[in-house]
């Protein structure tokens, strides 16, 4: 890939990034910050992303172009799927929804530029400025680009100097990204910084983690536990572990004409990045009664899942994924030949797709890629006595029935400790206005300083 | 009521033995005793055989519509997969018959994979392991195996009577003529195997005095304990010259995992035996032969390592006896990979006369010629769900 050399990841595969190097880097970034971003306006900021963005959508965008030839390659995800993923992801980010996001978390769109007071501060005579870390890393995790995406859009409004840290190989879109953003403003782009390396290495890290005032990390638990462990006390820790969705299909909306929609909207849910984001579903569960039966409701995702193979295909795998996939249909073909409590759809010749109904409504991790379980549960109290061992680790609910009864499962939903319902279809395609595991977007990247004004 | 069965492996057996001369050929000449035709006579015949026998397995035939009627090569024959060994009894045999229960060793698993046995499959166990490691284990021996001092690094068999591995051992033990005291592993008293140091130090200096050469059996977890052991107490010990070394499986999270370059040096360090004394073994609880790594691969590697002044990866081109066939199969298409290619690891073994004879594992190979490279296992979650050896389902489905 034909791309200046502006940050650490364009550096050639074979050179070593040392501690030295990163170390240099980092001053970088704060001088940089310092001349060029922290006296910046949000407005032009806004303005700065939402062009970014809109340049992305368009077809004959050169970074885009560049995304969808080279990602399969890559990145592994079909063209279908990057089109479909980068373009879930720029549409959000257009300056009504930024200026949403703003006032959403911080009372109104100025907080970060100025002493500014929402109507109610006004009359008990306060007022508030909120400021960004100075310094912001992110440690990304490598299944899909959107964590990375998102932090370093959040890490602009608030002005903060950003290290990406990105996960061995899976540097490629954010990697277009920040190019993207270095070429519509040059200034901005300085102020940020991206690298990959494997996890793990403390040399390098702790370089990072010293200089840093604030650090995000997606990734498994163990992941997290370390980077935390390793932190100065000062620094600020924003840790987003592993996660996992399930959807809930009521039976009023399985009718006859209703099953197929529902069905779609699943493999909606279940292709978008491939199922590899913690929002995909792993078990859909279905209730029993509508005019589609579970049983039936599974083999309509199967044939939806076919279909969409033909039009957003998912894909080459890895030998040892495939190999996951393949072993994982082995034991469900030995359990379908023995009982009919478990059945199995799978495509021919390929690991494309697997659809597993069960009738034990037990919660089951889905080896994901595209592969997941059907499973009927009679109402919502039967679905969380058989998700308990998932609790507290649930990200998404996507649900499809009658409008009251979807909104009335979400209290109950919440209080068990789900951190977003939102319908079917749409589960692994948040608004930016998402609160990531129920954590505010930006509230938790600021510190404020309050004014009290009668002096 | 298994008669067929019990003639289809006295002539098994028969034909093992009958063949041992033309296996003491060199590996690579080795493609036979069981050429084609015979090992698809066999293989037809014994598939009928468990279609008949084994009610579990014919369930997963049934399923998938094949039959001793529809089945016309070898390659056709339905395979199994290691999981399903958890959650079936894909056994020929009849509750109060099986006697010995190899359970896999997986310290992390909920359900254990179980192979029944007793001692008419032992048997055939035993025919099928005896010949395969002789010739790759103790061929290239410079000296008689009566002068051999046998260590098995797990526990006897009476602390294990349900690992496959220890039945192994105590098979080649038996054979040799070795003393009991040969097991130097023990059980902790949280389940786990660890090494009785002080025995097998002493029998290793006996062996030096000696000079009788040491044959060291056992895991790879089991070696780097030792060699954690020998560094620690900053010891190290020169075995005679022709002593050996056999490792098997992976780490299981028993010890600290490294990579079998380095293990393998640590061993020619810390113990004297040369990598090309050092075999690696392939076999599962699932199965009755196993796969041993060819020696002069390792050759190749022992030299390529010295003129590149560093540790090349140990590259293992293992090999099954000639009483089962192998194929590296592609997870996508389930078909047979080219060579060179990565694929799962599909096991086609004569010897499982009382089980199932085609097992697919979760390993995955590199295929390999006649052989294959070992790369690792495919990832796999315990799954939930119904464990379908319980007696409910066994008398409603069944």
């Amino acid at each position: 890939m034909n791309l200046p050399n502006y940050f650490l990841v364009d550096l050639p595969r074979e050179a070593t990034l040392s501690p030295v190097m990163l170390a240099e880097a980092c001053q970088t970034l704060k001088r940089n910050r310092e001349r060029y971003l922290a006296g910046r306006s949000t407005e032009r900021i806004v303005n700065v992303l939402s062009d970014v963005a809109e340049a992305w959508l368009r077809p004959d965008n050169t970074f885009r172009k560049l995304a969808l030839e080279l990602g399969p390659a890559e990145t592994g995800f079909s063209i279908p799927t990057l089109k479909r993923g980068l373009d879930d992801f720029f549409r959000q980010i257009t300056r009504d929804n930024l200026h949403a996001l703003l006032v959403q978390e911080l009372g109104a769109p100025r907080r970060l530029d100025a002493m500014t007071a929402t109507d109610l501060e006004q009359k008990t005579s306060r007022a508030a400025v909120a400021m960004g870390p100075e310094f912001l890393v992110h440690i990304a995790a490598g299944n899909i680009p959107n964590p990375a995406f998102m932090g370093i859009v959040l890490g602009l409004l608030v002005r903060s100097a950003q290290f990406v840290k990105c996960a061995n190989g899976s540097a490629f879109l954010p990697r277009l990204f920040a190019h993207s953003l270095y070429e519509a403003d040059s200034k901005l782009g300085a102020c940020l910084e991206l690298a990959q390396w494997r996890g793990g290495n403390t040399d390098l890290e702790n370089v990072l983690f010293a200089e840093a005032d604030c650090i995000t990390a997606t990734g498994s638990d163990e992941t997290l536990a370390s980077i935390r462990s390793r932190l100065p006390a000062r620094t600020r820790f924003l840790g987003y572990g592993h996660r996992v969705s399930f959807g809930f299909v009521a039976k009023e909306v399985l009718s006859h004409s209703g099953g197929p929609r529902i069905a779609s909207r699943v493999t909606d849910d279940v292709v978008a990045w491939n199922q590899l984001g913690c929002l995909s579903p792993h078990v859909i569960y279905v209730q029993p009664g509508g005019e589609v039966s579970p049983e039936r409701f599974a083999e309509l995702l199967a044939d939806e899942l076919e279909r969409r193979e033909q039009t957003e295909p998912r894909g080459e795998l890895p030998a040892p994924h495939a190999a996951t996939i393949a072993t994982r249909r082995g034991i469900y073909e030995v359990r379908a030949a023995h009982s009919p409590e478990t059945l199995m759809w799978h495509s021919k010749e390929s690991t494309a797709w697997t659809v597993i109904f069960e009738a034990d409504a037990r919660f089951q991790t889905s080896c994901l890629n595209r592969f997941v379980y059907v499973k009927p549960v009679k109402d919502l109290t039967e679905l969380l006595q058989n998700a308990e061992v998932v609790r507290g680790k649930v990200s998404t609910v996507g649900v499809a029935a009658p409008e009251h009864q979807a909104e009335e499962l979400a209290l109950p939903l919440a209080r068990w400790g789900v951190t977003r319902v939102c319908p079917l279809g749409q589960m692994q395609n948040p608004p930016l206005t998402w609160r990531h595991d129920g954590r505010p977007a930006l509230g938790d990247l600021v510190t404020w300083t309050d004014l009290e004004k009668g002096f | 009521m298994h008669k067929e069965l019990s003639s289809f492996a006295a002539r098994l057996c028969g034909a093992i033995q009958a063949r041992d001369a033309a296996l003491r050929r060199p590996v690579s000449a080795a493609r036979g005793p069981c050429q084609d035709l015979e090992f698809d006579s066999f293989a037809l015949e014994l598939f009928a055989l468990q279609f008949q026998h084994n009610t579990a397995y014919r369930k997963i035939c049934e399923a998938r519509n094949n039959t001793p009627e529809t089945i016309e090569h070898w390659t056709q024959i339905p395979a199994v997969p290691t999981a399903a060994f958890k959650e079936l009894e894909l056994t020929c045999w009849a509750p109060p018959e099986r006697t010995v229960i190899f359970h896999s060793s997986g310290t992390t698993e909920q359900k254990p994979s179980r192979h029944f046995h007793n001692a008419e499959s032992l048997a055939v166990y035993a025919a099928s392991l005896w010949p395969w490691f002789e010739q790759n284990v103790l061929s290239d021996l410079r000296f008689t195996i009566y002068d051999l001092r046998l260590l098995c690094l797990t526990p006897p068999p009476e602390q294990a009577r349900h690992s496959s591995l220890v039945q192994m051992f105590e098979t080649v033990r038996q054979k040799l003529g070795a003393p009991e005291t040969a097991f130097v592993g023990q059980i902790a008293s949280d389940g786990s195997w660890t090494l009785d140091f002080d025995a097998l130090l002493a029998a290793l200096n006996s062996s030096r005095v000696t000079r009788h050469p040491s044959l060291l059996l056992g895991t790879a977890f089991s070696f780097v304990h030792l060699l954690d052991y020998l560094a620690e107490n900053n010891l190290r010990v020169h075995l005679p010259p022709g002593s050996c070394v056999m490792e098997t499986g992976g780490y299981k999270n028993r010890s600290r995992s490294m990579p079998k370059a380095e293990l393998h040096a640590l061993i020619s360090e810390r113990l004297g035996v040369p990598g090309e004394n050092i075999i690696c073994e392939y076999g599962m609880n699932e199965l009755s032969s196993q796969a041993y790594a060819v020696t002069s691969d390792k050759w190749q590697v022992a030299r390529d390592a010295v003129s590149s002044c560093h540790l090349s990866p140990v590259t293992c081109h293992f090999h099954f006896p000639p009483w089962t066939r192998v194929q590296i199969v592609s997870p996508e298409t389930g078909r047979e990979v080219a060579d060179g290619e990565t694929g799962l690891i599909r096991v086609y073994d004569l010897a499982n006369v009382f089980s199932v004879m085609a097992v697919q594992t979760e390993d995955l190979g590199v295929r390999r010629e006649n052989g294959f490279e070992l790369m690792g296992r495919a990832r796999m979650a315990e799954l939930r769900g119904c464990s379908l050896m319980s007696a409910q389902i066994a008398n409603r489905k069944l």
